[in-house]
């Protein structure tokens, strides 16, 4: 007769394993999407147009992950996952681009898709989209050869180019609504015909937009949700409170406001705030007028970053969720940035070496003054950074006796006083990197004659860094590393444009909907992928 | 009355011009770019610039605009707008209901309670009482509208539950008759409530200043020592005696109430005239911003055309007067 006593073990285990058994049923059941449901997207205004062919507001950015799709987009672990392309190769020379995309697709009205429409994106959106506008000189021609297959054929090798092809920059629009058209005011950029999970439904203005399910989506069975609403609360706090209460489902939280949020969503178990752990970087940077007397010379731009407390601001203006940023190139982009270049060990805070660099660049204190700067930022609503971090920056230079006039100015003023009438000392401004430094790291760097709004303002024009710069968007992608270290050592000697602290994301999402684990969509937003969301 | 009416108008149609030609003006001289305002925080690529300055005729020069729109405005057309790609009266006609409706019940329960403590403050014979409302209408109004909105929103939205933190009702609703309308309700208690107590407090002041002056009359003397009731000295002598000053200041601070609907729909994320003139002076929509500059200047015009009316209603000199003239 066996005792009891022996057999504990074996029912012990036994029922363990039926628990476990059990547990994964369950989880299993819950894990299975089904159809249905509303979820209430809390976004700001709109503005004028919902085509982010022609904006990078971040509402219709947003909003766009709802009505369009692109040739690929990211996953969580920030690799190419393919969306209207099932693949595409890239020819041995680097110059052709071949995308095969997949068949029978209908755009949300019902007309058919073909790549018709993605060489007509291409050919017809192009110069009207600020980041395509820097790959179409380099393309040769588009080809068509058939309904599924799409062909790009480069002037010459760019390696960077495949990212100009991302859901982000280039949403694919319908050239049967487009063409022949005044593209850049055709009421579709308002009414978007697309073909992302969602269709379009209804813009009500000061109110929101209304999506339904789109029964042509490429992607079957989703998206799972009937309908998604995207509502418009342009007051930050007002987009917490809604939170809070459950009138929305899903967020953006302003930083300043993570904590507080993290916190809400314990108490109420409603909601959840993750960070995104991947994505464009946000950084918070300095441009110099290099045009001027004094800041004409690196070592006083090089002494202005050793006297910022860029830790301070990290902790106290980001509360924590921000980071000193290493160098030029965002940490982000993990095969492309080179740590060798490190301004935590080059420019660590130090306020005496500042005031000897100072001295050395030419600039000893007198009656404790050395020079008076015109420092100035924009505050918008949504620019909760900019006073507190021109506060700290103006105390670290005042410590060591530069005479700090800040401005704090309206975004419009702003950018009249230092891109238009480059009327300012230094001038500091939140920045993201885009998927690619070509897209948005350059921009704060190479050679720029124009009065473009948000293009370097600094006068700092070196042709040897445009060249390497160009340099590191062609190669092939295992080269590129090496001449972005070049691009990080220019960037730190030169220093026109002060790259100071790089933010994280984060999101907020009901605890209602499951889904939003299996993958975000981090190309840009870092908002969860709508289409894979469905009511628990 | 009518001749006196008839001038006011004239003039306000000077003024309106005036007003449309200054507000023009400055717009154009405060910097800003409504097409980087579409783009967002990039470059914008010259090509869009270019396509979209033609659409709107921002390529023309300032007066040939100024010109053309003044044109429009005698043809009853407010113009254009670059952000909502529709003509600016269809969005006013959808808007203003909106303000009119939050700020006419606010309004209306602002006067009506303002006037109610005012009294009672004034002529109470516990002179505990009137300082206690006094303090209480002082606080009330010193406190800004906006922090006034958070708080109630942070009582009885996120703490109660009881009512929606902000809107003006659901997005997808399935409510129908009654039902709609008291949902809808919901969403205007907190904004009418704010309003309410910075328009109370405004009145109440106003109106114990007036009833304390009055009570001083001679007439007022003299109906005492006639024998008269207290009730019936105050309602029939005291009250209709000091709601002319306080109608006349209502009606010329109609503008000032207008300009806090639009901080209180910035707080309540309501889509009326106040969130859209914020967005248009955001997005640089300058035929939006004139349109709206337009519409809150007739509608205090119309407010003091209604005062007049009141006013002579009220008091029979001034319509003796009227009739003389």
């Amino acid at each position: 007769m066996i005792k009891f006593d022996r057999l504990k073990p074996v029912l012990l285990a036994a029922g363990l394993a039926m628990l476990g058994l059990g547990a994964t049923s369950a989880a299993y059941a819950q894990a299975t999407p089904k159809r249905g449901g509303t979820a209430v997207v809390g976004v700001s205004v709109a503005g004028a147009t919902l085509n982010t062919q022609l904006t990078s507001n971040v509402t219709p950015l947003i909003i766009a992950d709802l009505w369009a799709s692109g040739l690929y987009k990211y996953d969580k672990t920030g690799a190419k996952k393919p969306q209207i392309a099932s693949s595409w190769d890239i020819s041995a020379d680097g110059k052709t681009y071949t995308f095969h995309l997949r068949p029978n697709l209908k755009w949300s009205d019902g007309h058919a898709f073909s790549s018709e429409d993605v060489a007509f994106t291409l050919n017809a959106f192009a110069k009207y989209n600020t980041y395509l506008v820097k790959i179409v000189p380099n393309v040769d021609r588009t080809e068509t050869p058939d309904a599924n297959t799409f062909v790009v054929h480069l002037k010459e090798p760019q390696s960077s180019a495949l990212e100009g092809f991302d859901k982000e920059v280039f949403p694919l629009m319908p050239k049967h609504i487009y063409d022949g058209t005044d593209i850049p005011t055709n009421p579709a950029n308002r009414a978007p015909v697309g073909l992302g999970p969602y269709k379009f439904v209804k813009w009500e203005e000061g109110r929101g937009i209304t999506f339904e399910r789109n029964p042509n989506y490429w992607d079957q069975p989703k998206p799972y949700l009937d309908s998604v609403v995207a509502v418009f609360i342009p007051n930050v706090q007002q987009q917490q409170n809604a939170l809070y209460r459950g009138e929305i489902d899903v967020l953006r939280p302003a930083l300043p406001q993570i904590g507080r949020t993290i916190e809400q969503g314990k108490l109420k178990n409603a909601f959840e705030t993750r960070e995104v752990k991947v994505n464009a970087a946000e950084r918070l940077s300095l441009d110099v007028n290099t045009t001027r007397d004094i800041f004409n010379k690196p070592l006083v731009r090089q002494a202005l970053l050793v006297a910022i407390d860029r830790e301070r601001i990290s902790k106290d203006v980001y509360q924590g969720l921000a980071f000193p940023a290493m160098n030029a190139i965002p940490e982000q982009f993990t095969q492309l940035t080179d740590p060798s270049v490190d301004y935590n060990k080059q420019f660590a805070y130090d306020p005496v070496k500042a005031g000897k660099m100072l001295d050395e660049a030419g600039y000893p204190l007198k009656d404790g003054k050395r020079f008076t700067m015109d420092f100035t930022s924009a505050t918008n609503a949504d620019a909760f950074y900019a006073e507190p971090a021109a506060q700290i920056i103006s105390a670290n230079w005042r410590a060591i006796g530069i005479d700090v006039k800040l401005s704090l100015l309206e975004g419009q003023l702003w950018s009249d006083k230092v891109f238009k009438n480059h009327n300012y000392d230094v001038s500091m401004s939140s920045l993201t990197a885009r998927t690619d430094p070509v897209f948005g790291v350059d921009r704060s760097f190479l050679c720029n004659p124009s009065t473009v709004p948000f293009v370097n303002p600094t006068g700092y024009c070196n042709k040897e860094l445009d060249e390497i710069a160009a340099k590191a968007g062609s190669v092939p992608t295992a080269e590129r590393k090496g001449w972005y270290k070049k691009y990080e050592e220019i960037v730190a000697r030169d220093m026109p444009h002060l790259t100071l602290t790089n933010a994280k994301k984060f999101f907020s999402i009901s605890t209602r909907f499951g889904g939003i684990d299996e993958e975000l969509d981090l190309a840009f937003n870092g908002n969860p992928d709508m289409a894979q969301v469905w009511v628990k | 009355m009518v001749r006196h009416i008839a001038g006011q108008l004239a003039q306000a149609v000077l003024l309106l011009i005036a007003v449309v030609i200054i507000i023009y003006c400055l717009l154009q001289l405060i910097p800003g770019d409504p097409i980087q305002a579409m783009v967002g925080d990039v470059p914008v690529p010259a090509a869009l610039r270019a396509a979209l300055e033609k659409r709107f005729q921002l390529d023309q020069p300032f007066l040939t605009r100024l010109i053309g729109y003044l044109g429009n405005i005698l043809h009853g057309d407010l113009g254009y707008s670059m952000t909502y790609r529709r003509p600016v009266l269809d969005i006013l006609a959808e808007r203003f209901p909106r303000t009119l409706l939050l700020a006419g019940i606010g309004y209306g329960f602002g006067i009506t309670i303002g006037i109610a403590i005012g009294i009672h403050s004034a002529v109470t014979k516990h002179r505990g009482v009137d300082q206690a409302w006094s303090s209480l209408v002082l606080i009330g109004y010193a406190m800004p509208t906006f922090w006034v909105g958070q708080l109630l929103v942070m009582a009885f939205s996120i703490q109660l539950g009881w009512l929606p933190t902000q809107g003006m009702g659901p997005m997808i609703s399935r409510a129908q008759g009654l039902d709609w309308i008291l949902e809808r309700a919901t969403y205007l208690v907190l904004p009418v409530l704010t309003y309410t107590i910075l328009e109370t407090t405004r009145v109440a002041r106003f109106m114990r200043a007036s009833v304390s002056e009055t009570l001083e009359q001679g007439y007022i003397v003299t109906a005492r020592q006639k024998g008269l009731s207290r009730r019936e000295i105050i309602m029939g002598h005291v009250v209709r005696n000091s709601i002319l000053p306080v109608i006349t200041v209502m009606g010329y601070s109609f503008g000032t109430a207008m300009g806090g609907a639009v901080l209180l729909e910035t707080v309540f994320s309501y889509p009326g005239v106040g969130s859209l003139m914020v967005e248009s002076v955001r997005q640089r929509d300058t035929q939006v911003i004139v349109g709206v500059v337009i519409l809150v200047a007739c509608s205090v015009v119309v407010m003091n055309v209604v005062v007049d009316l009141l006013y002579a209603w009220l008091d029979p000199r001034i319509r003796i007067a009227s009739a003389r003239r």
